[in-house]
Protein backbone atom coordinates (compact mmCIF):
# COMPACT_ATOMS: atom_id res chain seq x y z
CA UNK A 1 0.00 0.00 0.00
CA UNK A 2 1.50 3.41 -1.13
CA UNK A 3 0.31 6.66 -0.30
CA UNK A 4 0.52 9.32 -2.87
CA UNK A 5 0.09 12.84 -1.68
CA UNK A 6 -0.42 15.79 -4.49
CA UNK A 7 -1.77 20.12 -4.02
CA UNK A 8 -0.25 20.09 -0.67
CA UNK A 9 -1.55 22.08 1.42
CA UNK A 10 -4.28 23.87 0.59
CA UNK A 11 -6.26 21.51 -1.65
CA UNK A 12 -4.57 18.17 -0.87
CA UNK A 13 -5.36 14.77 -2.36
CA UNK A 14 -4.09 11.32 -1.67
CA UNK A 15 -4.22 8.68 -4.01
CA UNK A 16 -3.63 5.02 -2.18
CA UNK A 17 -2.18 2.76 -3.98
CA UNK A 18 -3.36 -0.51 -3.58
CA UNK A 19 -1.94 -4.29 -4.19
CA UNK A 20 -4.11 -6.81 -5.58
CA UNK A 21 -5.96 -8.23 -2.37
CA UNK A 22 -5.12 -5.22 0.00
CA UNK A 23 -8.11 -3.21 1.52
CA UNK A 24 -8.35 0.35 2.57
CA UNK A 25 -10.71 1.67 5.22
CA UNK A 26 -12.29 5.39 4.59
CA UNK A 27 -14.52 8.01 5.49
CA UNK A 28 -17.36 7.79 4.06
CA UNK A 29 -17.63 11.38 2.31
CA UNK A 30 -13.95 11.36 1.64
CA UNK A 31 -14.15 9.20 -2.05
CA UNK A 32 -12.88 11.18 -4.92
CA UNK A 33 -12.14 8.39 -7.28
CA UNK A 34 -10.94 4.79 -8.20
CA UNK A 35 -10.27 2.41 -10.20
CA UNK A 36 -12.79 -0.01 -11.94
CA UNK A 37 -11.20 -3.04 -9.93
CA UNK A 38 -12.03 -1.94 -6.55
CA UNK A 39 -14.81 -3.97 -4.86
CA UNK A 40 -16.54 -1.85 -2.31
CA UNK A 41 -18.49 -2.46 0.84
CA UNK A 42 -20.50 0.36 2.78
CA UNK A 43 -20.56 -0.32 6.50
CA UNK A 44 -20.68 0.99 9.81
CA UNK A 45 -17.62 1.54 11.50
CA UNK A 46 -17.05 0.11 14.83
CA UNK A 47 -14.49 -2.19 16.49
CA UNK A 48 -16.60 -5.86 16.53
CA UNK A 49 -19.64 -6.19 18.75
CA UNK A 50 -19.67 -2.48 18.53
CA UNK A 51 -22.04 -2.25 15.68
CA UNK A 52 -24.85 0.59 14.56
CA UNK A 53 -24.54 2.77 18.16
CA UNK A 54 -21.06 2.32 18.28
CA UNK A 55 -21.11 4.58 14.76
CA UNK A 56 -23.87 6.81 16.01
CA UNK A 57 -22.14 7.90 19.13
CA UNK A 58 -18.66 8.45 17.21
CA UNK A 59 -20.84 10.22 14.42
CA UNK A 60 -22.68 12.55 17.27
CA UNK A 61 -20.04 13.05 19.21
CA UNK A 62 -16.80 12.80 17.45
CA UNK A 63 -18.49 15.17 14.38
CA UNK A 64 -17.25 12.90 12.01
CA UNK A 65 -19.53 10.41 9.06
CA UNK A 66 -21.22 7.24 10.32
CA UNK A 67 -20.12 5.00 7.57
CA UNK A 68 -16.83 3.87 6.82
CA UNK A 69 -16.55 2.63 2.67
CA UNK A 70 -13.68 -0.82 2.32
CA UNK A 71 -11.99 -0.60 -0.75
CA UNK A 72 -10.15 -3.90 -1.62
CA UNK A 73 -8.13 -4.66 -5.19
CA UNK A 74 -9.48 -7.39 -6.85
CA UNK A 75 -7.28 -9.20 -9.56
CA UNK A 76 -4.73 -6.68 -9.84
CA UNK A 77 -3.24 -3.38 -8.49
CA UNK A 78 -5.64 -0.46 -8.47
CA UNK A 79 -6.05 2.99 -6.43
CA UNK A 80 -8.40 5.00 -4.72
CA UNK A 81 -8.19 8.87 -4.03
CA UNK A 82 -9.51 10.40 -0.89
CA UNK A 83 -10.00 14.27 -0.10
CA UNK A 84 -11.14 15.98 2.83
CA UNK A 85 -14.51 17.88 3.07
CA UNK A 86 -12.87 21.10 3.61
CA UNK A 87 -9.15 22.90 2.20
CA UNK A 88 -6.47 21.76 3.58
CA UNK A 89 -3.72 19.40 4.15
CA UNK A 90 -3.30 15.65 4.91
CA UNK A 91 -0.64 13.74 6.01
CA UNK A 92 0.71 9.94 6.72
CA UNK A 93 1.40 8.72 10.03
CA UNK A 94 3.29 5.33 10.69
CA UNK A 95 1.82 3.60 13.07
CA UNK A 96 3.77 1.04 14.68
CA UNK A 97 3.08 -1.38 17.85
CA UNK A 98 3.30 -0.37 20.61
CA UNK A 99 2.08 3.60 19.81
CA UNK A 100 -1.47 4.48 20.31
CA UNK A 101 -2.38 7.47 17.73
CA UNK A 102 -5.22 10.02 19.41
CA UNK A 103 -6.74 11.56 16.33
CA UNK A 104 -9.39 13.68 16.42
CA UNK A 105 -12.88 12.97 15.26
CA UNK A 106 -12.95 14.96 12.12
CA UNK A 107 -9.52 14.64 11.00
CA UNK A 108 -8.95 11.14 10.55
CA UNK A 109 -9.62 10.04 6.74
CA UNK A 110 -8.13 6.44 5.82
CA UNK A 111 -6.13 3.29 7.28
CA UNK A 112 -5.73 0.03 6.15
CA UNK A 113 -7.60 -2.94 8.14
CA UNK A 114 -4.42 -3.59 9.73
CA UNK A 115 -4.78 -0.59 11.79
CA UNK A 116 -7.84 -1.05 14.69
CA UNK A 117 -9.85 1.96 15.72
CA UNK A 118 -11.97 2.95 18.95
CA UNK A 119 -13.75 5.75 20.84
CA UNK A 120 -12.35 7.51 23.47
CA UNK A 121 -14.71 9.71 25.84
CA UNK A 122 -14.10 12.72 26.61
CA UNK A 123 -16.54 13.50 29.70
CA UNK A 124 -18.69 16.47 29.95
CA UNK A 125 -16.45 19.20 29.68
CA UNK A 126 -15.93 18.54 25.99
CA UNK A 127 -19.86 19.04 25.68
CA UNK A 128 -19.80 22.45 27.60
CA UNK A 129 -16.96 23.27 25.48
CA UNK A 130 -18.77 23.50 22.11
CA UNK A 131 -16.02 21.48 20.95
CA UNK A 132 -16.05 18.08 19.28
CA UNK A 133 -13.45 16.55 21.58
CA UNK A 134 -13.99 12.98 20.26
CA UNK A 135 -10.97 11.25 19.96
CA UNK A 136 -10.18 8.10 17.77
CA UNK A 137 -7.78 6.19 19.53
CA UNK A 138 -5.67 4.01 16.71
CA UNK A 139 -3.65 0.96 17.05
CA UNK A 140 -1.94 -1.70 14.89
CA UNK A 141 0.36 -1.64 12.65
CA UNK A 142 0.24 0.83 9.08
CA UNK A 143 -0.08 4.08 7.72
CA UNK A 144 -3.18 6.35 9.00
CA UNK A 145 -4.03 9.26 6.85
CA UNK A 146 -5.06 12.14 8.24
CA UNK A 147 -6.58 15.80 7.33
CA UNK A 148 -6.19 19.31 8.49
CA UNK A 149 -8.41 22.09 8.49
CA UNK A 150 -5.45 24.64 6.85
CA UNK A 151 -1.44 23.23 6.96
CA UNK A 152 -0.45 20.55 9.18
CA UNK A 153 2.29 21.57 11.85
CA UNK A 154 4.04 18.80 13.71
CA UNK A 155 5.38 19.50 16.88
CA UNK A 156 7.61 17.36 19.10
CA UNK A 157 6.72 17.23 22.73
CA UNK A 158 8.96 16.45 25.32
CA UNK A 159 7.05 18.90 28.60
CA UNK A 160 3.99 20.36 28.86
CA UNK A 161 1.93 22.19 26.06
CA UNK A 162 -1.40 24.61 26.00
CA UNK A 163 -3.55 24.43 22.79
CA UNK A 164 -6.87 24.76 21.59
CA UNK A 165 -8.81 22.06 21.26
CA UNK A 166 -10.12 22.96 17.39
CA UNK A 167 -6.68 23.14 15.88
CA UNK A 168 -5.66 19.75 17.38
CA UNK A 169 -5.72 16.81 14.53
CA UNK A 170 -3.69 13.79 16.98
CA UNK A 171 -1.43 12.89 18.92
CA UNK A 172 0.95 9.91 19.94
CA UNK A 173 0.48 7.60 23.10
CA UNK A 174 2.74 8.62 24.91
CA UNK A 175 0.96 12.15 25.32
CA UNK A 176 -1.33 12.87 28.46
CA UNK A 177 -3.98 15.22 27.95
CA UNK A 178 -7.10 16.87 30.19
CA UNK A 179 -9.49 19.42 29.53
CA UNK A 180 -9.00 22.34 31.49
CA UNK A 181 -10.29 26.47 31.16
CA UNK A 182 -8.41 28.41 29.23
CA UNK A 183 -8.05 30.84 32.18
CA UNK A 184 -7.94 30.62 35.95
CA UNK A 185 -11.40 31.97 36.71
CA UNK A 186 -14.76 30.55 34.83
CA UNK A 187 -15.95 34.05 33.73
CA UNK A 188 -11.98 34.84 31.78
CA UNK A 189 -12.74 31.63 30.30
CA UNK A 190 -15.32 32.23 29.07
CA UNK A 191 -14.94 36.03 27.93
CA UNK A 192 -11.53 35.07 26.13
CA UNK A 193 -13.34 33.33 23.85
CA UNK A 194 -11.07 30.30 24.15
CA UNK A 195 -13.21 28.59 26.48
CA UNK A 196 -11.60 25.29 27.16
CA UNK A 197 -8.07 24.45 26.41
CA UNK A 198 -6.29 21.26 26.48
CA UNK A 199 -3.83 20.72 28.68
CA UNK A 200 -1.20 18.10 26.94
CA UNK A 201 2.12 16.49 29.00
CA UNK A 202 5.00 13.92 28.10
CA UNK A 203 6.73 12.61 25.11
CA UNK A 204 5.46 11.82 21.66
CA UNK A 205 4.45 14.24 18.28
CA UNK A 206 1.50 16.57 17.99
CA UNK A 207 -0.22 17.33 14.95
CA UNK A 208 -2.14 20.67 14.64
CA UNK A 209 -4.07 22.68 11.96
CA UNK A 210 -3.43 26.18 11.23
CA UNK A 211 -7.00 26.91 10.81
CA UNK A 212 -10.03 25.76 13.19
CA UNK A 213 -13.16 24.37 11.78
CA UNK A 214 -15.13 25.58 13.87
CA UNK A 215 -14.26 29.24 14.04
CA UNK A 216 -14.46 29.13 10.09
CA UNK A 217 -18.45 28.17 10.32
CA UNK A 218 -19.16 30.87 12.90
CA UNK A 219 -17.43 33.56 11.15
CA UNK A 220 -19.30 32.63 7.65
CA UNK A 221 -21.95 31.11 9.06
CA UNK A 222 -23.63 34.33 10.81
CA UNK A 223 -23.56 35.73 7.44
CA UNK A 224 -25.64 33.41 5.67
CA UNK A 225 -29.26 33.37 5.79
CA UNK A 226 -30.92 32.08 8.01
CA UNK A 227 -32.37 28.26 7.76
CA UNK A 228 -35.41 26.71 8.86
CA UNK A 229 -35.17 25.43 12.46
CA UNK B 1 -3.70 37.35 -29.21
CA UNK B 2 -1.85 35.90 -26.05
CA UNK B 3 -2.64 33.91 -23.09
CA UNK B 4 -1.53 32.51 -20.04
CA UNK B 5 -2.70 30.81 -16.86
CA UNK B 6 -0.70 32.30 -13.40
CA UNK B 7 -1.64 31.50 -9.98
CA UNK B 8 -1.13 27.72 -9.79
CA UNK B 9 -2.94 25.19 -8.71
CA UNK B 10 -4.85 27.32 -5.71
CA UNK B 11 -5.62 30.89 -7.08
CA UNK B 12 -6.00 30.18 -11.02
CA UNK B 13 -5.99 33.45 -13.06
CA UNK B 14 -6.28 34.26 -16.50
CA UNK B 15 -4.04 36.68 -18.66
CA UNK B 16 -4.97 37.81 -22.07
CA UNK B 17 -3.05 40.04 -23.90
CA UNK B 18 -4.45 41.53 -27.21
CA UNK B 19 -2.35 41.92 -30.11
CA UNK B 20 -4.69 43.82 -32.62
CA UNK B 21 -7.73 45.62 -32.56
CA UNK B 22 -11.27 44.07 -32.67
CA UNK B 23 -9.74 40.56 -31.16
CA UNK B 24 -12.65 39.56 -28.69
CA UNK B 25 -12.96 37.00 -25.86
CA UNK B 26 -15.99 35.73 -23.85
CA UNK B 27 -16.05 35.15 -20.69
CA UNK B 28 -18.92 34.08 -17.81
CA UNK B 29 -20.37 37.19 -16.08
CA UNK B 30 -18.28 37.48 -13.00
CA UNK B 31 -15.15 36.25 -14.27
CA UNK B 32 -13.70 39.73 -14.77
CA UNK B 33 -10.91 40.86 -12.79
CA UNK B 34 -9.38 43.87 -14.49
CA UNK B 35 -8.39 45.49 -18.07
CA UNK B 36 -6.96 47.90 -19.79
CA UNK B 37 -9.14 50.97 -20.26
CA UNK B 38 -9.08 50.62 -24.68
CA UNK B 39 -10.86 47.27 -23.98
CA UNK B 40 -14.99 47.11 -24.80
CA UNK B 41 -17.23 45.07 -22.72
CA UNK B 42 -20.76 44.16 -24.53
CA UNK B 43 -23.12 41.92 -22.66
CA UNK B 44 -25.11 39.70 -24.38
CA UNK B 45 -27.48 36.22 -23.84
CA UNK B 46 -25.23 34.21 -26.29
CA UNK B 47 -26.89 31.47 -28.52
CA UNK B 48 -29.96 33.38 -28.50
CA UNK B 49 -32.18 34.22 -24.97
CA UNK B 50 -33.66 31.04 -25.41
CA UNK B 51 -30.54 29.05 -25.66
CA UNK B 52 -29.30 30.85 -22.99
CA UNK B 53 -32.31 30.58 -20.79
CA UNK B 54 -32.14 26.53 -21.81
CA UNK B 55 -27.69 26.81 -20.17
CA UNK B 56 -29.28 28.98 -17.19
CA UNK B 57 -31.45 26.09 -16.20
CA UNK B 58 -29.56 23.16 -17.18
CA UNK B 59 -26.44 24.01 -16.87
CA UNK B 60 -26.03 26.73 -14.02
CA UNK B 61 -24.19 29.01 -15.66
CA UNK B 62 -25.55 32.80 -15.97
CA UNK B 63 -27.72 33.53 -18.81
CA UNK B 64 -25.24 36.47 -19.94
CA UNK B 65 -21.89 36.33 -21.26
CA UNK B 66 -19.52 39.07 -21.54
CA UNK B 67 -17.47 39.81 -24.76
CA UNK B 68 -14.42 42.01 -24.46
CA UNK B 69 -13.33 43.35 -27.27
CA UNK B 70 -9.92 45.17 -28.12
CA UNK B 71 -10.06 48.95 -29.70
CA UNK B 72 -6.16 48.54 -29.34
CA UNK B 73 -3.23 46.01 -29.62
CA UNK B 74 -1.85 45.70 -26.40
CA UNK B 75 -4.55 45.46 -23.95
CA UNK B 76 -4.32 43.16 -21.12
CA UNK B 77 -7.53 41.51 -19.83
CA UNK B 78 -7.40 39.50 -16.66
CA UNK B 79 -10.35 36.74 -15.72
CA UNK B 80 -10.70 34.56 -12.52
CA UNK B 81 -12.87 32.18 -11.49
CA UNK B 82 -15.41 32.30 -8.67
CA UNK B 83 -13.97 29.88 -6.44
CA UNK B 84 -10.57 28.89 -5.09
CA UNK B 85 -8.62 26.94 -6.83
CA UNK B 86 -6.75 26.02 -10.30
CA UNK B 87 -7.52 26.87 -14.29
CA UNK B 88 -7.11 25.47 -16.90
CA UNK B 89 -6.88 25.80 -20.69
CA UNK B 90 -7.93 23.07 -23.32
CA UNK B 91 -7.22 23.70 -27.18
CA UNK B 92 -9.99 22.08 -29.39
CA UNK B 93 -9.22 21.34 -32.86
CA UNK B 94 -12.06 21.56 -35.40
CA UNK B 95 -15.04 19.89 -34.50
CA UNK B 96 -13.59 18.02 -31.07
CA UNK B 97 -15.79 17.95 -28.66
CA UNK B 98 -14.89 18.65 -24.66
CA UNK B 99 -17.57 18.22 -21.50
CA UNK B 100 -17.54 20.77 -18.96
CA UNK B 101 -19.52 20.48 -15.64
CA UNK B 102 -21.63 23.00 -15.44
CA UNK B 103 -20.24 26.22 -13.29
CA UNK B 104 -16.64 25.21 -14.24
CA UNK B 105 -17.08 27.02 -17.36
CA UNK B 106 -14.75 30.25 -17.15
CA UNK B 107 -14.17 32.06 -20.70
CA UNK B 108 -13.64 31.11 -24.74
CA UNK B 109 -11.44 32.18 -27.68
CA UNK B 110 -12.43 31.37 -31.32
CA UNK B 111 -15.28 32.75 -32.96
CA UNK B 112 -16.11 29.27 -33.95
CA UNK B 113 -16.49 27.64 -30.92
CA UNK B 114 -19.83 26.35 -29.85
CA UNK B 115 -21.44 25.95 -26.98
CA UNK B 116 -24.50 23.65 -26.00
CA UNK B 117 -25.90 22.76 -22.98
CA UNK B 118 -26.19 18.91 -22.81
CA UNK B 119 -28.60 16.06 -20.41
CA UNK B 120 -26.44 14.18 -18.23
CA UNK B 121 -28.96 11.21 -17.43
CA UNK B 122 -32.00 11.68 -14.82
CA UNK B 123 -30.00 10.50 -12.05
CA UNK B 124 -27.49 13.04 -12.55
CA UNK B 125 -30.60 15.03 -12.27
CA UNK B 126 -31.77 14.01 -8.96
CA UNK B 127 -28.60 14.06 -7.46
CA UNK B 128 -28.53 18.12 -7.62
CA UNK B 129 -24.73 17.56 -8.00
CA UNK B 130 -26.03 16.46 -11.46
CA UNK B 131 -24.34 15.93 -14.45
CA UNK B 132 -25.66 18.62 -16.40
CA UNK B 133 -22.52 19.31 -18.64
CA UNK B 134 -21.93 22.06 -21.21
CA UNK B 135 -20.97 20.03 -24.70
CA UNK B 136 -17.59 22.75 -26.27
CA UNK B 137 -17.26 21.99 -29.74
CA UNK B 138 -13.91 23.55 -31.46
CA UNK B 139 -11.87 25.01 -32.93
CA UNK B 140 -10.75 27.41 -29.99
CA UNK B 141 -9.45 27.32 -26.58
CA UNK B 142 -11.70 26.73 -23.28
CA UNK B 143 -10.58 28.05 -20.05
CA UNK B 144 -12.52 26.23 -16.96
CA UNK B 145 -11.82 26.28 -13.39
CA UNK B 146 -12.39 24.37 -10.34
CA UNK B 147 -12.75 24.12 -6.48
CA UNK B 148 -9.30 22.53 -5.24
CA UNK B 149 -6.72 21.56 -8.08
CA UNK B 150 -7.61 20.18 -11.27
CA UNK B 151 -6.45 16.59 -11.22
CA UNK B 152 -6.33 14.91 -14.97
CA UNK B 153 -6.63 11.24 -14.86
CA UNK B 154 -5.75 9.27 -18.41
CA UNK B 155 -8.88 7.00 -18.63
CA UNK B 156 -7.70 3.62 -21.02
CA UNK B 157 -9.56 0.62 -21.67
CA UNK B 158 -9.96 -0.54 -17.70
CA UNK B 159 -12.22 2.46 -17.40
CA UNK B 160 -12.27 5.10 -14.45
CA UNK B 161 -14.83 5.52 -11.68
CA UNK B 162 -15.11 9.10 -10.34
CA UNK B 163 -17.64 10.85 -7.40
CA UNK B 164 -19.91 13.05 -9.55
CA UNK B 165 -19.15 16.52 -7.00
CA UNK B 166 -15.21 16.20 -8.12
CA UNK B 167 -16.39 15.21 -11.64
CA UNK B 168 -15.19 18.93 -13.97
CA UNK B 169 -14.17 18.01 -17.27
CA UNK B 170 -13.77 15.39 -19.90
CA UNK B 171 -12.43 14.67 -23.42
CA UNK B 172 -14.70 13.18 -26.37
CA UNK B 173 -14.30 9.38 -26.54
CA UNK B 174 -15.48 8.64 -22.71
CA UNK B 175 -19.06 6.87 -22.63
CA UNK B 176 -20.30 7.81 -19.02
CA UNK B 177 -22.50 6.22 -16.72
CA UNK B 178 -23.63 7.85 -13.67
CA UNK B 179 -25.39 4.89 -10.53
CA UNK B 180 -25.61 5.18 -6.87
CA UNK B 181 -22.41 3.93 -4.75
CA UNK B 182 -23.19 0.47 -3.80
CA UNK B 183 -26.68 0.33 -4.51
CA UNK B 184 -29.06 1.76 -2.26
CA UNK B 185 -27.80 1.69 1.06
CA UNK B 186 -24.79 3.21 -0.82
CA UNK B 187 -26.63 5.94 -1.29
CA UNK B 188 -28.48 6.95 2.21
CA UNK B 189 -25.98 6.11 4.37
CA UNK B 190 -22.01 6.46 2.36
CA UNK B 191 -21.98 9.87 2.23
CA UNK B 192 -21.29 9.43 -1.58
CA UNK B 193 -24.12 9.15 -3.43
CA UNK B 194 -23.64 9.15 -6.77
CA UNK B 195 -20.45 8.28 -9.00
CA UNK B 196 -19.57 7.98 -12.44
CA UNK B 197 -18.31 5.36 -14.34
CA UNK B 198 -15.94 6.12 -17.37
CA UNK B 199 -15.06 3.97 -20.33
CA UNK B 200 -13.61 4.63 -23.37
CA UNK B 201 -10.31 6.74 -24.25
CA UNK B 202 -9.73 9.98 -22.80
CA UNK B 203 -8.82 12.10 -20.13
CA UNK B 204 -11.37 13.12 -16.99
CA UNK B 205 -10.59 16.34 -14.54
CA UNK B 206 -11.52 16.64 -10.81
CA UNK B 207 -11.70 18.89 -8.69
CA UNK B 208 -10.03 17.73 -5.49
CA UNK B 209 -12.47 19.88 -2.80
CA UNK B 210 -16.23 19.69 -4.22
CA UNK B 211 -18.28 22.45 -3.22
CA UNK B 212 -21.33 20.67 -2.18
CA UNK B 213 -20.07 19.04 1.21
CA UNK B 214 -18.26 22.89 2.01
CA UNK B 215 -22.13 24.02 2.15
CA UNK B 216 -22.99 20.84 4.22
CA UNK B 217 -20.40 21.68 6.31
CA UNK B 218 -21.79 25.76 6.70
CA UNK B 219 -25.46 24.84 6.81
CA UNK B 220 -25.48 23.86 10.10
CA UNK B 221 -23.81 27.49 11.62
CA UNK B 222 -26.31 29.43 9.84
CA UNK B 223 -28.69 31.34 11.93
CA UNK B 224 -32.13 29.82 12.77
CA UNK B 225 -34.85 31.57 11.30
CA UNK B 226 -37.40 31.76 14.62
CA UNK B 227 -40.93 30.26 13.84
CA UNK B 228 -43.36 33.62 14.31
CA UNK B 229 -41.75 35.23 11.64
Amino acid sequence: MKFELQYRPSHALATVHLAPGETLRAEASSLVSMTRNLQVQTSFRGRAGSGILGSLKRGFLGGESFFTNTFTAVGQGGHVSLAPKLCGDMVVHELTPPEELFIQGSSYVAAPDSVALDTEWQGMKSFLSGESLFFLRAYGAGPVLLNAFGAIQPIDLDGELILDTGHLVAFTGGIQYEITKASRGWIDSFLSGEGFVLRVWGRGKLYVQTRNPQEYGRSLGKRLPARQA
Amino acid sequence: MKHEVLGGADYGLLQITFEAPGERVVAESGALLAMDSEIEISTSARGGLLGAAKRKLLGGESIFQNTFTAKAAGQRLWLAPPVEGELKAIELQAGEVFYLQSGAYVAQLGEQLKLNTQWGGVKGFFSGVGLFLLKVEGPGTVFFGGYGALHPVVVDREGYTADTGHIVAFTSGLNYQVRTFGGMKGLFLSGEGLICDFQGHGTVYLQTRDPHLLADFLHPFRPVQSSNS
